[in-house]
């Protein structure tokens, strides 16, 4: 390795002009980034992670400004004009976005996108840029590159869109790539080869990578070196290792710690949560940015205050990080332990809502052989096909599966927004295979909802009392104004927000208080069953961690079940009892938490948690890969859905015969062709 | 095949939609008051002239049946005659009337099209620049004031004062709308005008959010220079929304022309349907009034198969 960096950033301050005063995004920012190198940049949203990677390549809103210095390659691209600035563009410093899906112009094909890269920065001919373009594609591995390029971006799935945007940024071979949260919007399984793929490439192309995520884990995976941002600067930077093991900064260990992952359940832990937010940062504030939310801070915090190194490589913006007279809560496999960790054992009842505690052998929810259909004039797509499932009372019922499995089909047959084709559900020896118009009352009252984007799902237009009053006086049908205030002032305490919420409108809250706001919508009826589709995932992990401790606690004590879906398995294993894995609209596995995970049985379990991003570094397995994508639902699987993708495959059973169902416990059932011993050996190899 | 498939539900729908306009229609105009023979006679008439020639007229017969005759007529071409000009065919004035609104309806698209589109776009890529402000200003301005009042000020400008164009736009008799094509500059100018705010601010709006999308970014952010960014990749995206507002519009161009051509004397539909509803020509009224219908109808829906077929995400549906 070269000892001089390609990209050297000194000083760097980038400033918003605003009517009310200037705000600041980066403050007095030094960065160096060598040749072939991998830096992962984390911290919550609002740090100014895509702000410097904007700076970088001088696409800001035309009120910032830049000052300091960006060295690349020896020159400074501060000083470089528009023009300039396009030879670098696309050409030496490349980009990945967040979202594939609108990266990509859906106007023109994937090739006319492609081709046109070349064209400019290296001038080809139009036969030559559609050859490097093909060539490109298939050095992603996408087959049937010459198919692509005729294609819009809406014709092909997510995690080819995302291939076809990291093989254009690669068409000029560029010397920094730089990745913003490429992955957030694809499945753990699409994530995975994603993120081998370019560990791949990096090495292939002899790359330097700037790669931004909120996601620790997978900052982890491809990193050599972290820089954990907040607030516009670096407060932490090291190797990944190093920063790992030995986190220095208070905001890097309650990053970490915020974080949900193999081992951490809901019985035995609560997640560590950063108290407030991420707050807009004034020209004139100094010392430590993360003061306002740190335990430890006191007064040499807002005076003295710098980024020092504290071994080769490792740099902490912090002298307080193993200050003693504070005790210290946040260490690394952390844990803080919770003071009941017994469900059910505790928690006299909230008055109002006269659940018996759930014990019994009755299931509170059941599905016979549901199956729901969508067809059209061309076909049929079976999103859910033949599905038999319970939920117990006062549990927690996991639901995990890639994209199209038809986990969200499912949480809407429960919650009545959709009728089954065919097929059953009760609910509480009720039958209420019906939409929610045709159930009764009781019905509704009792099965709640909250979605995955809390900004879409409240009316921006209502305030907080009038989105919560709503419910209240149709469905506890309270008449007097005052009594539905208590009601309202009671729910908001139990999400821990302050009576003072009740006037702001909806629009004014943060992420993690608008799903606070949801989440106490959704108690207004002292429900027996929420479903809760993904409702975390459009939050920050901080914010998550309170969000998914509150949903704990509150299950604790109103003695309801969840129906909890979620695409990340790190998610459902911190808050499931039971856990049910579903493929293309079947199940596969469904049995107690540590008997489906802790060790996995089924193949795709095994895949699935396999491409599940670990935070801990030095927790290295052997990765499954699934090849391609689920099958067209539309099409007539015979035998099991999985075989095609599946490492175990038996070779003229799996793909003629539907698979057996297993029963490995009272609790735990399987569907596989495996044998039981093979089956239990998956757990152990 | 399945390409056609959307082309001819909508064929059926819009035959249904003009069917239910004509009986709407025809009920309407029977519904005025008056009666049509007595007009015809005159208020000397004697009761027994007009009780005869309602008999001759079949003014007699239940309203299903005269609606019967006469939606039959109109679907073999028979438009019918002229109740004010007695015994005139209204094929022979309608047509030409239709012909000279047509080419009027052109030459304004030619103007206002074109120009609100460059100054939505100019708008739109300069927004919240001096260039935008002064745009969107006049575009209001024209917008706001009513074509009689702005057609006035053309005519003092350019009939008046400048002496370009004649002031009214009368065909003399004899002559054809193509040996005095000066006589349209000023009612099309008149009607870019009305059109040009509203069109220039739709088109601002669509481009400023498509400029502000993911996928330009990805487009600058590719090194594209902005003439690039902005002709190939923005505009394809933005021009959408405008194509819909212009062909929602046709209808209005068409036959709404009514105090445009009023104000210069245009010898087209818009006046025509004027002097039918002034002179209570029954049989003349619902003709104009149904093919200003028709044009509405034909070129709302020629607007969706457009939009349909220039976004791909219509004609390719998704195959992921």
């Amino acid at each position: 390795m070269t000892n001089k960096p390609i990209l050297d950033i000194h000083n760097l301050n980038v400033v918003y002009e605003t009517p009310s005063g200037p705000i600041v995004a980066i403050r007095d920012l030094a960065l160096e980034l060598n040749a072939n190198e991998a830096l992962g940049i984390i911290g919550e949203s609002g740090c100014g992670k895509s702000t410097l990677s904007y700076a970088i390549l001088d696409y800001l809103p035309s009120n910032a400004r830049r000052s300091g210095s960006i060295m690349f390659n020896g020159e400074d691209l501060l000083l470089k004009t528009e023009k300039e600035m396009q030879n670098y563009r696309g050409d030496r410093i490349a980009m990945v976005y967040q979202n594939p899906y609108s990266a990509l112009n859906p106007s023109l094909t994937i090739g006319e996108q492609l081709d046109e890269v070349t064209r400019i920065h290296r001038g080809f001919s139009r036969t030559q840029a559609r050859k490097e373009s093909i060539q490109s594609l298939q050095d992603l591995s996408l087959g049937e590159a010459e198919g692509i390029v005729r294609r819009y971006p809406h014709q092909v799935s997510g995690g080819i869109q995302q291939r076809i945007c990291i093989a254009m940024a690669l068409l000029c071979q560029p010397d920094i790539m730089i990745l913003d949260e490429p992955t957030t919007a694809l499945d753990v399984t699409t994530e995975a080869s994603i993120l081998d793929i370019i560990g791949e490439l990096k090495e292939r192309h002899r790359m330097s990578l700037i790669y931004i995520s909120h996601d620790i884990g997978i900052v982890n995976k491809i990193s050599d070196r972290i820089a954990v941002m907040y607030r516009g600067e670096i407060v932490e930077l090291g190797p990944q290792e190093e920063l790992f093991n030995h986190p220095k900064h208070p905001y890097t260990r309650a990053l970490i710690n915020c974080m949900p992952r193999a081992g951490v359940k809901k019985e035995t832990t609560r997640l560590n949560t950063i108290p407030g937010y991420v707050t807009r940062r004034s020209a004139d504030e100094r010392g430590c940015p993360f003061a306002s939310r740190c335990e430890k801070k006191n007064a040499v915090c807002e005076e003295k205050y710098g980024l020092r190194e504290i071994e080769s490589g490792h740099l902490a913006a912090c002298d307080r990080a193993y200050a003693t007279d504070v005790p210290d809560k946040s260490t690394f496999a952390p844990l803080i332990p919770k003071a009941n960790a017994r469900p059910g054992a505790d928690q006299t009842d909230n008055a109002s809502s006269g659940i018996e505690p759930g014990i019994g052998p009755a299931p509170l929810l059941e599905l016979h052989e549901v199956y729901k259909y969508y067809k059209n004039r061309k076909r049929t797509v079976r999103a859910l096909d033949g599905i038999n499932a319970k939920i117990e009372k006062h549990d927690v019922l996991g639901l995990v599966g890639e994209s199209g499995c038809g986990k969200s089909t499912m949480g809407h047959l429960v919650a009545g927004l959709l009728e089954p084709t065919k097929g059953n559900i009760h609910f509480d020896g009720k039958d209420i295979s019906l939409t929610w118009k045709h159930r009764s009352r009781d019905t509704i009252r009792d099965i709640q909802l909250v979605f995955q984007n809390p900004g879409r799902s409240l009316n921006p237009s209502f305030s907080v009392e009038q989105i919560l009053d709503r419910p209240i006086k149709k469905m506890l049908k309270i008449r007097s104004r005052r009594e539905r205030r208590a009601v309202m002032i009671n729910l908001l305490k139990k999400v821990d927000l302050g009576e003072e919420y009740l006037s702001r409108p909806s629009t004014r809250l943060s992420g993690g208080e608008k799903q606070r706001i949801a989440v106490a919508r959704a108690f207004v009826t002292s429900p027996r069953l929420i479903v809760c589709d993904e409702p975390t995932s459009a939050l920050d992990v901080s914010v998550q961690a309170s969000v998914l401790n509150l949903l704990g606690e509150l299950q604790e004590q109103s003695h309801t079940s969840y129906l909890f879906i979620s695409h990340d398995l790190n998610v459902v294993n911190y808050i499931s009892d039971h856990i049910l894995v579903m493929y293309l609209g079947r199940v596969c596995e469904y049995g107690l938490r540590d008997e489906v995970v802790n060790p996995p049985y089924h193949p795709y379990t095994e895949a699935l948690l396999s491409a599940a991003p670990d935070v801990n570094p030095s927790h290295k397995q052997k990765p499954i890969r699934l090849e391609g994508a689920p099958p067209d639902p539309s099409a007539q699987i015979v035998g099991c859905p999985f075989a095609g993708r599946c490492h175990k495959k038996i070779d003229g059973l799996c793909d003629t015969t539907p698979p057996p169902l297993k029963r490995l416990s009272e609790t735990h059932y399987i569907f596989c062709h495996l044998s039981e011993d093979r089956l239990r050996g998956v757990a152990h190899l | 095949m399945t390409f056609f498939r959307p082309f001819f539900r909508r064929l059926g729908g819009m035959a249904i939609t003009l069917i239910a306009m004509s009986i709407l229609i025809f009920l309407l105009v029977e519904l005025m008051p008056g009666d049509a023979a007595q007009r015809v006679l005159g208020q000397s008439a004697t009761p027994q002239a007009v009780a005869a020639l309602r008999e001759s007229m079949g003014l007699n017969d239940p309203v299903w049946v005269r609606y019967g005759r006469w939606a039959t007529g109109m679907l073999r071409g028979d438009l019918g005659t002229s109740l004010y000009m007695r015994g005139v065919p209204i094929a022979s004035i309608f047509w030409r009337k239709v012909g000279n609104s047509l080419v009027l309806a052109l030459l304004a698209l030619l103007f206002y099209v074109p120009l609100s589109i460059v100054f939505g776009i100019l708008a739109g890529v300069k927004a919240g620049k001096i260039i935008d402000s002064i745009i969107s200003f006049f575009g209001l301005a024209t917008m706001a004031l009513p074509e009689f009042v702005s057609g006035i000020i053309l005519m003092t400008i350019f009939a008046v004062k400048l002496a370009w164009f004649p002031i009214t736009s009368v065909i003399p008799i004899g002559e054809s709308i193509w040996s005095n094509l000066n006589i349209l500059v000023l009612p099309a100018l008149s009607i870019t005008l009305v059109m040009f705010g509203y069109v220039s601010r739709m088109q601002r709006a669509s481009m400023i959010s498509v400029m502000n999308s993911d996928y330009i970014r990805s487009a600058i952010l590719k090194g594209l220079p902005m003439r690039k960014v902005i002709f190939k990749h923005a505009l394809k995206n933005a021009l959408l929304p405008t194509i819909t507002i212009i062909g929602m519009n046709m209808g209005w161009l068409f036959g709404g022309l009514i105090v445009v051509e009023t104000l210069f004397g245009f010898p087209g539909l818009g006046s025509l349907t004027m002097s039918a509803v002034k002179t209570q020509d029954t049989p003349l009224i619902e003709v104009c009034v149904l093919f200003i219908t028709a044009v509405f109808v034909v070129s709302t829906a020629i607007t969706d198969l457009l939009y349909g077929f220039l976004n791909p995400r219509i004609r390719y549906p998704g195959g992921s």
